[in-house]
């Protein structure tokens, strides 16, 4: 983390001073971002170089749903089956992405290509079913789209 | 068309999110009128005046909260643009963050003077990439062109406007959640009193105006509170981006004016419910408001009086279409799900009542289901009715006895059966494919 | 000063005061979890809703973020109230375990007496309880048990407002939120941790040192106060009543500190004591002097009072060490008695011991004796010097031998075991703080009183009366 510390300096700077706490969550993005993951020297470091309780960072880390402090597979495929994408289908694309690759939701695979996860509602009920892999949207999904993206992802 | 267009008055290509196409339709010349010749004052009567109300779900008028903050109190005033759209069935600000960028930063700037905000925030959901990356790189096209930043245009108002990712939690949509965020801790919603108008982030006097709302300034300002109020309906003024999804052959984001027949809206504009079938009930407004059944939309208009009239509301303007046939108890199942996940767990009722919703509901579909049941989710819904701190329990429950209130014969089936009075599927199509 | 109408009763409220905080002034109980009078208002355990009349039937929220303002009336216990407060105990309990019968908090359980008072009937859900952490380790001190905890975030904000320590948390969120300690340290840090197990209105918090010691029934509290530092934070001691005394078990229980807490005081400690003061058993079950003895060789009261007065009356340069842990009455004795014959000096009993916290400032002061300022008003500021004396009487510990005098008679003084006991020409075995009634001087000047709990070891003496038999009067030659 140690390194991204210029860029943490950048970001202080469009923040009003004096308020450093507020750099909790856009510098663990960007830990994640570099690591795949916050590991613990990250908190450590993030806490130090901010001055906030390390508890603070851990309340963060563990209440926000996008915040990892393990790695997940190379490709995180992450589908939504809230209302609007079971209603188009998600509950049967979440069935068939498992059974092609494998994998229970929340698990990843043997050889740690792919994690998949179901999530709730990432605001693309117009387009749904949709599927997140790692940052990118994937929309009005169906088994067959999906089976040609998986393949594609090497 | 449904209606008049105040937000979606252009061609979408791919350059037209841009700062050189915004300007070409006339972008910045709201803000460059404000900064030239009005005071923040009148900014601020111009937006009172025009009877905006606020589209992030609760519909208060936003001149009103913004009169709240005293120009002159002697302390730094800030300014915070909900983007953080997680209501489920809602994604109408990505819209804008995606395809009109601009037209919320420009807002932004004149909400900033009108309320004399230095440093302003955009606080967008993590999930949101694309729109982050729209959004950023408008900023900085912004900042490039001085219309953000120190002296902008030339004028001696400056300010700074932050783009600030949230990280997944619904709870950070609430306002003060919002600004807890911000401040960098877990985004638990804030006890009221003090308003967020008195004391909001940095316990300094803060505005936070949905995306949508702020949005619009531009639009007002350039032509007008009075003429802003001679389009939608003399209660609910303008227009409202419905997105609309679920069984519904058309769904996306659409720009409603106010007073527009919501079932003319459903049939014409949208296409009418996927695969010809009838239409069962829509939710109107995100699953926080309770469902109105075909019958009951027939002669509603799409405005806030005639919803309320009906029993609902207009929410955040998502709009889920559901076809004749799908089980409302598997429906419910679902939004108990998304809430349970969503607690925050900060205050009792929620934290210990989204849970046992949630475990009903599973246990009913699950063939576990008890007499008494349905009315320990009423009970749950009781015990979370303007009790909790946010009023995600509220919402809950507003769900619940929405559905519960026209369905529970669906319910008491499941209960008696075992099994759906329907197929059990949320899903339109041949139920082969279910099983496939 | 707002006047407001608590249960059409005319209240005048404080300016800035809660309606919670004017409720409690005026008497009316207000139930709540979360609210404390010293932590900031966090509002999330939503018990203490009240009702407000007005104009258009009303409204609810909670007492305890509601600013009282001039004309308004609240109902505390109007059936809307009460039906809100039911169905709330039914959510706090909806995952709670319900095991009053091993749970050391029953009897003094907030949720024990909510729910008998306000809901009282077996709760309607039929769905499996969420389990969660039991046993879980924050310290070498203090266990949670997460299922019973209500997450009233007490704690939390205990150790950032009061000991600010920042140590605790919530974790997660829902009902899987946990309250966790730092991952990276211990509530050990914390030297006022056990005020957790205090403030947390369930038996989520539990001290292991009072672990399943004893039901809180069967015990007494005590007036005392702290002699682990110049503060003397007024305590309770807690021991076992009398009528249950327990004849079957060993009988030590029944003189016994079972627990230590606090006992308010706005003037010395507020509501909070730190760890030191629970670990008083510690310090003050130590094994006992026996009884008087010469030159090691135990003897009779009488007679080694004798011998001790025989030493004064010989002694040419008499110098006396006082305890600093010796009470004002004791104090005064010594000073009545010896300080015409004997060079005077206070002594430090005890030291800092390695590791201990030596200031801050919530409570902890750095002379770890709690009389010190009264012994130094009486016997002065120099410090002890021995040197030249001819007999030296030493009171209370923290005494070394080596620095005695060659061929000075010793007197020693100590209500604990110790070897060097034996080397002093007369000893004798006083009597403890628990033992007798007294009062120490803190260092602000504040006196605080202790009341003994238990009757006087067998053999000890009070150290007044040891003095009362010293008191020679000055040689003519002095």
């Amino acid at each position: 983390m140690k390194h991204l510390i210029p860029e943490f300096e950048k970001l202080k700077r469009r923040y009003p001073a004096g308020f450093e706490s507020s750099l909790v969550l856009p510098c663990l993005h960007r830990i994640q971002d570099d690591r795949g993951y916050v590991a613990d020297e990250d908190v450590d470091g993030l806490c130090a170089w901010l001055g906030v309780p390390r508890i603070q960072v851990e309340e963060v880390l563990s209440y926000y749903t996008m915040f990892r402090r393990s790695p997940v597979g190379r490709w995180h495929v992450q589908v939504c089956r809230n209302v609007s994408c079971s209603m188009r289908g998600a509950e049967r694309l979440i069935g068939h992405v498992c059974r092609r690759l494998g994998v229970e939701p929340g698990t990843t695979t043997a050889d740690g290509r792919f994690t998949v996860s179901t999530v709730e509602c990432l605001g693309s009920c117009g387009t749904a079913p949709v599927m997140v892999v790692n940052e990118a949207y994937h929309e009005n999904m169906d088994a067959a789209k999906a089976d040609a993206l998986l393949e594609g992802l090497k | 068309m449904p209606g008049r267009a105040l937000l979606m008055d252009f061609a979408v290509t791919p350059t037209s999110h841009r700062l050189a196409d915004y300007r070409a339709r006339g972008g910045y010349d709201a803000l460059r009128k404000v900064l030239g010749t009005m005071k923040p004052e009148q900014v601020t009567k111009e937006v009172a005046a025009s009877g905006i109300l606020g589209h992030g779900g609760a519909a208060f008028p936003a001149g009103r909260k913004w009169q709240v903050i005293h120009l002159d109190d002697g302390q730094p005033h800030y300014l915070c643009a909900n983007a953080d759209e997680g209501e489920p069935g809602t994604f109408k600000d990505r819209w804008i963050l995606e395809h009109a960028p601009h037209r919320l930063v420009e807002s932004m700037a004149i909400a900033a003077y009108a309320l004399q905000v230095r440093h302003a925030f955009v606080y967008i959901r993590g999930e949101f990439d694309l729109p982050y990356r729209r959004l950023q790189a408008a900023v900085d096209e912004a900042y490039e062109a001085g219309l953000l930043g120190e002296r902008i245009l030339g004028t001696d108002f400056s300010m700074d406007l932050v783009v600030h990712r949230g990280a997944g939690s619904y709870v950070c949509g609430e306002a003060s959640g919002l600004l807890t965020s911000i401040e960098g801790r877990k985004g638990y919603p804030r006890n009221r009193p003090p308003r967020l108008t008195v004391k909001g982030l940095y316990q300094r006097p803060t505005v936070v105006n949905n995306v949508e709302t702020l949005s619009n300034l531009s639009a007002i300002l350039a032509m007008g509170a009075d003429a802003f109020r001679r389009i939608g309906t003399p209660k609910s003024p303008g227009t409202q981006l419905v997105s609309i999804s679920g069984h519904v052959a058309r769904p996306g984001v659409y720009e409603v004016e106010f007073g527009y027949p919501v079932a003319k809206f459903i049939h014409e504009d949208c296409g009418g419910v996927l695969g010809g079938r009838a239409l069962k009930c829509i939710v109107p407004g995100g699953i926080s408001t309770k469902v109105l059944t075909g019958e009951e939309i027939a002669e509603v208009t799409y405005d806030h009086a005639s919803f309320a009239k009906a029993g609902s509301g207009l929410g955040s303007g998502g709009m889920i279409v559901v076809a004749e046939g799908t089980c409302m108890v598997r429906l419910l199942q679902v939004m108990v799900r998304f809430y349970h996940h969503e607690s925050c767990g900060q205050c009792t009722p929620c934290r210990e009542g989204m849970g046992w919703m949630h475990r009903l509901v599973d246990g009913i579909v699950e063939g576990r289901g008890r007499p008494g049941d349905l009315e320990r989710m009423e009970l749950i819904a009781m015990a979370n009715d303007g009790t909790t701190i946010c009023g995600m329990g509220d919402a809950c429950g507003y769900a619940v006895t929405g559905i519960l209130a026209k369905y529970r014969d669906e319910f008491e089936h499941w209960i008696a059966q075992g099994r759906s009075k329907f197929d059990g599927r949320l899903e339109i199509g041949e139920p082969e494919a279910a099983l496939a | 000063m707002p006047e407001i109408f608590i249960d059409g009763v005319a209240v005048a409220a404080k300016d800035g005061q809660t309606v919670m905080e004017a409720a409690r002034d005026a008497g009316v109980y207000i139930p709540g979890f979360c609210w404390h009078p010293q932590l900031s208002v966090a509002g999330n355990c939503r018990l203490c809703m009240v009702e407000v009349e007005g104009e258009t039937g009303g409204w609810m929220d909670i007492a305890c973020n509601m600013p009282a303002t001039r004309g308004m009336k609240v109902l505390t216990n109007s059936p809307r109230v009460r039906e809100r407060r039911k169905v709330m105990l039914e959510m706090v309990l909806l995952n709670h375990p319900v095991d009053c019968g091993v749970c050391d908090k029953a009897g003094e359980c907030m949720l024990q007496d909510y729910h008998y008072e306000h809901n009282g009937a077996p709760s309607v859900s039929t769905v499996p309880k969420v389990r969660a952490t039991k046993f879980h380790d924050l310290s070498s001190r203090i266990l949670l048990d997460n299922e019973r905890c209500v997450l009233c975030s007490r704690c939390v904000r205990f150790t950032r407002e009061v000991s600010r320590s920042h140590a605790l948390g919530i974790v997660a969120r829902g009902d899987h939120s946990l309250v966790r300690c730092d991952e990276k340290r211990s509530l050990d840090d914390d030297p006022y941790s056990d005020n957790v197990v205090d403030i947390c209105p369930v038996g989520a918090l539990l001290s292991r040192r009072f672990l399943y010691k004893s039901r809180v029934w069967y015990l007494q509290k005590t007036p005392s106060v702290c002699p682990g530092c110049e503060r003397g934070c007024t305590i309770d001691l807690w021991h076992r009543k009398a009528e249950w005394r327990l004849n079957a078990l060993d009988a030590r229980h029944n003189t016994a500190i079972e627990r230590v807490t606090p006992r308010e005081n706005p003037a010395v400690n507020g509501p909070w004591i730190c760890n030191k003061a629970r670990d008083l058993p510690d310090l003050l079950e130590r094994a006992r002097a026996e009884g008087p003895m010469l030159k090691g060789r135990r003897v009779a009261m009488a007679e080694a009072l004798a011998a001790a007065r025989q030493l004064v009356e010989a002694a040419r340069r008499p110098v006396a060490l006082v305890s600093s842990w010796g009470s004002n009455e004791e104090l005064a004795a010594a000073h009545a008695a010896l300080a015409g014959r004997f060079r005077c000096h206070v002594k430090a009993d005890h030291a800092p011991r390695p590791g201990e916290r030596l200031a801050d400032d919530l409570l902890i002061r750095p002379d770890k004796n709690p009389n010190g300022r009264r012994a130094r008003e009486l016997f002065g500021e120099a410090p002890p010097a021995l040197e030249g004396a001819d007999l030296v009487l030493a009171w209370g510990e923290g005494f070394d031998f080596a620095d005695v005098p060659r061929g000075a008679r010793t007197i020693l003084l100590n209500a604990f075991l110790a070897p060097e006991n034996g080397h002093a020409d007369a000893f004798f075995a006083t009597t403890l703080q628990t033992e007798r009634a007294g009062h120490y001087t803190n260092f602000a000047g504040t006196v605080s009183a202790f009341t003994p709990i238990c009757p006087a070891a067998p053999h000890t003496v009070d150290a007044e009366a040891v003095f009362a038999a010293l008191a020679v009067r000055p040689r003519v030659s002095a």
